[in-house]
């Protein structure tokens, strides 16, 4: 694995609507380069946490360092002059639907930066070949399949290859043989460009599949975090449920 | 009463005050993303390829309908105007289509024409784009939503609406002719129509209807960003979203529209 990822840290950020507190002080120590999956019930702020970490929302308590930079103060930075890029991979995929994949894939490049056209394009090529999504480079994402248009949410996060992958939900709506590929597609992304990535999910399988570590959140609050390959010893009551519930063991 | 407070229902005073409340608010943040968009006007006008983009869907694709709209507005003005003055003399039809058309008709027509054709859609597609994290998709790649999808539509609008209006005007004009021409309730030439039209319509007309149309525009683009930017709730949002920005679009042109010619005819 190389050393491109960023350290991510939480501490005890907290986010309220109005009378309801989401986030209750979430505290979390991602490392560079690690694979952190984050899991918890619907409606616990698990999206909402990813949406404080890129930054589209701003926590109304608590603190958010990322490589070692102030999330404020890495936001108010130029596109240009960023030490590193955060990208996200929304749950709907969130591609634009006026734009074809390949434009899709090449617009942080062409707005920022001094890229040249055929460099571009040659981004694109691999950031395409490396989800599978080769040949659908003039297709509009109301063309693609649901599975296509995750991968090709993934080929634009690869694009602008960046040291911290956020994913929201990648495998939701998808059936399992598609999950098994979007997971193993986010595995070899940890394996080759050793990305620090954080992925929400419901689907324990998968977290426990490729994730270093999974951090169970719960009432605003990470519960539990614990290694993935020590999540069937927990004796954490909700991860011992949700280990059940995904037919992984846990107690009844 | 002894209903707790927070099941009572609000007065007449608080419901109004939330209403104008409310109309301020959205005419702030309009104002706000006006500011916003022209300060990225450069950036936009060397965005050629989405500003030709946004050119052609404002105005050459609203081309047809405006000539439609336009020649039966300006031939139902000559059918109008000729019933009424057929007791007194029909030379005045050509003045009336003339200035009608150039000051009043040709703008406010082609401003709501905008509004609805073009001002919905850019509510429904920013909507859509708001409700289905696209907008964050583009924040997240430090790309500004509002220089990326705001200022190409509002550079367009304010360029292509008037040249609209020059267009609606004279295809106006010319269905008011073929109506003089072939309408025999009509006792005038269609020589007469149009040099008593050119005494009396002057360049200063064509140029305040000009103007009038470049406002108009740029209403037309603004309060359709500013709804479909802050729509949240999936399709029922989406749709609030559009209903509001064509009513409120239409509200702006008039209220715009009185304070110009007010403007207008208060200079010397």
């Amino acid at each position: 694995m190389s050393d491109r990822g960023v350290a991510v840290v939480l501490d005890g950020v907290r986010r309220c609507y109005g009378d309801h507190e989401v986030l209750a002080g979430v505290d979390l120590a991602v490392r560079p380069g690690e694979l952190v999956a984050i899991v918890g019930q619907s409606g616990q702020g698990k999206s909402v946490l990813l949406r404080q970490i890129v930054g589209l929302e701003r926590p109304d308590a608590g603190r958010i360092v990322v490589g070692g930079l102030p999330l404020e103060r890495y936001l108010a930075l130029a596109a240009d002059d960023k030490p590193f890029r955060i990208a996200m991979v929304f749950q709907g995929a969130a591609l634009l639907a006026s734009l074809t994949v390949a434009d899709n894939v090449a617009l942080r490049l062409r707005e920022h930066g001094q890229m040249a056209p055929a460099e571009i394009a040659d981004r694109v090529r691999r950031a395409l070949d490396q989800v599978e999504l080769s040949g659908a480079e003039q297709k509009l994402p109301g063309d693609l399949s649901g599975g296509m248009r995750k991968r090709a949410a993934i080929a634009r996060a690869l694009a602008i290859d960046p040291e911290l992958i956020l994913y929201d939900e990648p495998t939701a709506d998808l059936d399992p043989l598609l999950t098994e590929q979007i997971g193993e597609l986010i595995a070899r992304i940890r394996s080759g460009r050793g990305s620090t990535q954080v992925i929400v999910t419901h689907n324990l399988a998968l977290a426990r599949s490729i994730a270093d570590r999974v951090a169970v959140l719960d009432g605003g609050r990470i519960v539990e975090c614990l290694p993935a390959a020590e999540l069937a010893a927990s004796h954490h009551p909700l991860t011992r449920e949700f280990l059940r519930a995904a037919g992984l063991g846990g107690s009844p | 009463m002894t209903a707790e407070a927070g099941t009572l229902r609000p007065g007449v005073t608080a419901r109004t005050g939330a209403v104008i409340l409310s109309i301020l608010q959205r005419t702030g943040e309009g104002v706000q993303l006006l500011v916003v968009a022209c300060g990225q006007v450069r950036f936009g006008a060397t965005d050629r390829e989405r500003l030709v983009a946004q050119l052609a869907r404002i105005g050459s694709d609203t081309l047809p309908i405006a000539a439609t709209l336009s020649l039966f507005v300006g031939m139902v003005l000559v059918v109008q105007s000729a019933d009424q003055l057929r007791n007194v003399s029909q030379t005045v039809l050509g003045p009336i289509v003339g200035i009608a058309m150039t000051k009043e008709m040709g703008p406010v027509m082609m401003g709501f024409l905008l509004a609805g054709r073009v001002g919905s859609s850019i509510a429904a597609e920013l909507g859509s784009m708001a409700v289905y994290d696209e907008i964050s998709a583009l924040r997240t790649m430090d790309i500004d939503p509002v220089r990326f999808l705001v200022t190409p539509r509002v550079i367009a609008s304010a360029v292509a609406l008037p040249i609209l209006v020059l267009y609606a005007d004279f295809i106006g004009i010319l269905g008011g002719a073929a109506v003089v021409a072939i309408d025999p309730a009509i006792h005038l030439s269609v020589s007469e129509y149009f040099a008593r039209m050119f005494e009396w319509v002057k360049l200063s007309d064509l140029f305040v209807g000009m103007v009038k149309g470049a406002v108009f525009g740029v209403v037309a683009a603004v309060v359709p960003c500013t709804f479909g930017l802050r729509t949240r709730g999936g399709a029922e949002g989406i749709a609030a979203s559009t209903t509001a920005a064509v009513v409120w679009s239409f509200v702006w042109i008039l209220v715009l529209d009185f304070l110009i010619v007010r403007l207008s005819f208060a200079l010397p």
